[in-house]
C-alpha cells in the first residue's frame, strides 16, 4: 500500500519535471518529452495497482514478512554509499594512488569492523598496485588529481 | 591469402588481440570497443590480414570475457555480458564456478563458430533479410524483447513492470538524440550525454551484492562455499547443444540488424531458454542454460553484425564500426562487390576468426583453474576490492569521476529496490531496451509523418507485435491460474 502510493508520487513529480524540465520541441507527438511523459502514465497507473493489491491484502504483504531481515541494515547501506562518494571525491583530488589504499582501509575498519592492521594495510598497498599497474599496462588513464597530481 | 592467415605475424596479432579482447572484457568498465580503438593504432603499420585479424580477436575475446566478472563477481564486463549474472553468479556462490566459466566459454565459441559458419555460407541472403528491418521492424522487435519483463519478473508481475519502467526510465535521461532538446539534465553538462548503461549496470548488479556480503559479515553468515573446485565437468554440458543452437541462430539473426547488438540478443536468447525449459522456475537461481543460452546468443552476434559490415558496408554496432574504420584504413571498401572481389582475403580473415577462437577456448579453459582462486577470497575482503573495481571501472567509461557518483546512488538505490521485492532484472531490461525502442518508435513515425499504420504495414512488425501479445497474454493467463494453487 505505502510502495503504491509512493509510486504514485515519484511518477507525479516526474511528469511535474517533465513539463517544467524538458522544452517542447513543437514537433508534435511524442517529441522529446512523450517517451517520458508516457512512462511517468504508466508508472502512476502501476502504482495505484499496486495499492489496489495491497487493499486486497495480497502476495505483496506476504513478501514482507518472508524478506530476511539484518541488524543495522540501514548503516551498512549508508556506510557503503558514503565510502563510494568519499572515493569519487578523493580520486578527483587526490588521485587513485592516494585514494584507493585510504578507502580500502576505511572501508574494512569502518563499514566491517575489521582491527588486524597489516593484513588491512597489505591488501590496500597490494590491490591499489595491482590495479594500476594493469589499467596502466592497458592504456587506460586512472585519475591523478588535482592536489598532488601523481 | 590463406597461407598469410596461418604466418607467424597473423597467428602473433590474433593471439596478441585474443588475449588483450579477454582482459578488457573481464575488467568492469573496460568495454572491448575501447579495447579495439586502443589497439588500432598498432595496426597501422601492418599488413591487412594480420591487423583485420587482430581487430576481430580484441571483438571475440571482448564479447567472450565478459562473461568472467559476471559470473565470479556478479558484475557483467560488458553489457551483453548483463543476462550471464543472473545464473552465473548463482552458481558461482554454489562453488561451481568453473561449471559456470566453462559453460561460457564453450558456448562463446560455439555461437561464434555458428555465425561465422552462417557468415560464410548464407552472407547475401542474411545481408537481404537484414536490410529490410527499418525502424517500425526494429521496434516491434525491441518491443517483443521487452516482454521478456514477464519472464524475469520472478514472482509478482505487476513489480516486474515496475521495474522495467523504472529502467525506461533512467535511460531517457541525457540529450535527447532526434531534437537534439536535453531531458531531465537539470543544466548539468555530465547528465548530457546520459546515464551509461554499463555504469548502471555496474551499479545495479555489484553494489546491492556488496551490501548484503557486509551484512552477512557483520551476522557472522558465511555465504560463500568453503571449497572451490577447479574442474569442469564436461558432461553437465551434454542435455544443452540444441540450447546453443538456438541462441546461436537468435545471435546471428539479430546481430545482422543494425541497431540492435549483444545485450538485446542474450536478453532475447535467455528468455527464450527459460520459456522453453522444463523448468522455467530454476533461471535465476544457477541454472546452466541461463548462461549457455546468454553466452551463445552474445557471441554468434559478431558473426551476424558482420554481415551487413562486409556485404553493405553498414556498421550494426560501435565495435565494428571501429573495424569497418580498420578496413578502409587499409584500403579495403566494404560494400556489395567486397566478398566476390576480395574473396581470397575474406576467406583468410574468416580463417583467422577461427584460430582466435581456438586461441581464445585454450586461454579461457586453461584460466579457469587461475580465475576460480578469486572465490577463495573471503566474501567481505572481495566485497571491499569489488567496490574499487565498480569506482574505477565506472570512471574508466568515459574518464569522469561524475559517473562514479552516479554509480554509488544507482547502487544504493538498487539496494533499496531489492529490500522492497522489485527484481532489478527488469531494470537492466528497460536500460538496454529503452534507448533503442524510443529511437526506432519516433524514427518510423517521423518516416510516416506521424502516421502510426507504418507499423502495421510491414510483416514482420506485425509478427512481432503478435508474438508480444501472445506472450504477455499468455503470462496474464498462467499467472491467474497459478494463484489459487499459491492459495
Amino acid at each position: 500500500m505505502r510502495l503504491g502510493a509512493a509510486l504514485v508520487l515519484i511518477a507525479l513529480a516526474w511528469l511535474w519535471l517533465v513539463r517544467t524540465e524538458i522544452p517542447d520541441a513543437g514537433a508534435g507527438w511524442p517529441g522529446p518529452r512523450g517517451f517520458p511523459q508516457l512512462l511517468g502514465v504508466v508508472l502512476a497507473v502501476l502504482g495505484v495497482w499496486m495499492m489496489a493489491a495491497g487493499l486486497g491484502g495480497s502476495a505483496a504483504r506476504v513478501d514482507e514478512r518472508t524478506r530476511p531481515t539484518y541488524t543495522g541494515e540501514l548503516p551498512v547501506a549508508a556506510g557503503t554509499l558514503g565510502v563510494l562518494v568519499l572515493y569519487a571525491f578523493l580520486l578527483e583530488r587526490a588521485g587513485f594512488l592516494i585514494a584507493t589504499p585510504l578507502v580500502i582501509v576505511l572501508a574494512m575498519a569502518g563499514l566491517l569492523r575489521l582491527r588486524r592492521w597489516l593484513p588491512i594495510v597489505s591488501l590496500a598497498a597490494g590491490f591499489t598496485f595491482g590495479c594500476w599497474i594493469i589499467f596502466e599496462a592497458l592504456g587506460t588513464p586512472l585519475p591523478r588529481g588535482s592536489w598532488i597530481g601523481w | 591469402m590463406i597461407a598469410e592467415a596461418l604466418s607467424p605475424a597473423t597467428l602473433a596479432a590474433t593471439a596478441a588481440g585474443s588475449v588483450v579482447g579477454l582482459v578488457f572484457g573481464a575488467i568492469p568498465g573496460l568495454t572491448f570497443s575501447m579495447a579495439l580503438a586502443l589497439m588500432m593504432p598498432f595496426t597501422f603499420g601492418m599488413a591487412p590480414v594480420p591487423a583485420i585479424a587482430m581487430l576481430f580477436a580484441v571483438y571475440s575475446g571482448g564479447m567472450t570475457g565478459g562473461a568472467v566478472s559476471a559470473v565470479l563477481l556478479g558484475i557483467p564486463g560488458t553489457p551483453s555480458s548483463a543476462a550471464t549474472v543472473f545464473d552465473g553468479y548463482q552458481l558461482a556462490r554454489r562453488g561451481e564456478a568453473s561449471l559456470a566459466l566453462g559453460a561460457a566459454v564453450i558456448a562463446s565459441a560455439f555461437g561464434g563458430l555458428f555465425s561465422l559458419l552462417v557468415m560464410m555460407l548464407l552472407v547475401e541472403q542474411v545481408a537481404s533479410f537484414a536490410i529490410r528491418f527499418g525502424p517500425a521492424e526494429i521496434f516491434a522487435l525491441v518491443l517483443f524483447g521487452l516482454s521478456t519483463i514477464c519472464g524475469l519478473a520472478e514472482r509478482s508481475m505487476l513489480r516486474g513492470l515496475i521495474a522495467g519502467v523504472l529502467g525506461l526510465m533512467v535511460m531517457t535521461i541525457g540529450l535527447d538524440e532526434i531534437d537534439g532538446v536535453p531531458r531531465l539534465t537539470f543544466g548539468t553538462v555530465q547528465l548530457q550525454q546520459g546515464v551509461n548503461m554499463l555504469v548502471a549496470m555496474i551499479g545495479l548488479f555489484a553494489v546491492p551484492q556488496v551490501i548484503t556480503t557486509f551484512l552477512e559479515r557483520r551476522a557472522t553468515l558465511s555465504p560463500w562455499p568453503g571449497e572451490v573446485t577447479a574442474e569442469f565437468p564436461w558432461r553437465r554440458l551434454r542435455g544443452y547443444w540444441w540450447l546453443m543452437l538456438r541462441s546461436s541462430t537468435i545471435g546471428t539473426i539479430v546481430g545482422a540488424i543494425p541497431g540492435t547488438g549483444g545485450p538485446i540478443a542474450a536478453f532475447l536468447a535467455y528468455d527464450h531458454a527459460r520459456r522453453f525449459s522444463a523448468r522455467p522456475e530454476a533461471y535465476g537461481t544457477g541454472e546452466l542454460g541461463g548462461i549457455v543460452a546468454p553466452e551463445s546468443a552474445n557471441n554468434a552476434v559478431m558473426g551476424g553484425a558482420l554481415i551487413p559490415m562486409l556485404s553493405l558496408g553498414i556498421p550494426g554496432d560501435p565495435a565494428t564500426a571501429v573495424i569497418l574504420g580498420g578496413l578502409l584504413i587499409h584500403g579495403l571498401q566494404p560494400g556489395p562487390l567486397f566478398v566476390q572481389s576480395n574473396a581470397s582475403l575474406v576467406y583468410a580473415l574468416y580463417l583467422t576468426i577461427v584460430v582466435s577462437w581456438v586461441i581464445i577456448l585454450l586461454v579461457q579453459i586453461w584460466g579457469i583453474r587461475l580465475f576460480v582462486r578469486v572465490l577463495r577470497v573471503p566474501p567481505h575482503v572481495l566485497g571491499v576490492c569489488i567496490l574499487v573495481l565498480c569506482a574505477i571501472g565506472s570512471y574508466a567509461i568515459r574518464n569522469a569521476v561524475f559517473d562514479v557518483y552516479l554509480m554509488a546512488i544507482i547502487g544504493v538505490l538498487g539496494y533499496l529496490l531489492q529490500r522492497l521485492r522489485i527484481p532489478l532484472a527488469p531494470v537492466v531490461l528497460g536500460l538496454v531496451l529503452g534507448p533503442t525502442l524510443e529511437q526506432q518508435y519516433r524514427t518510423a513515425l517521423i518516416l510516416s509523418e506521424g502516421s502510426h499504420r507504418i507499423f502495421f504495414e510491414s510483416p514482420f512488425a506485425v509478427t512481432f507485435f503478435a508474438l508480444t501479445a501472445a506472450i504477455v497474454g499468455w503470462q496474464i493467463w498462467s499467472s491467474t491460474r497459478r494463484r489459487p494453487r499459491t492459495r
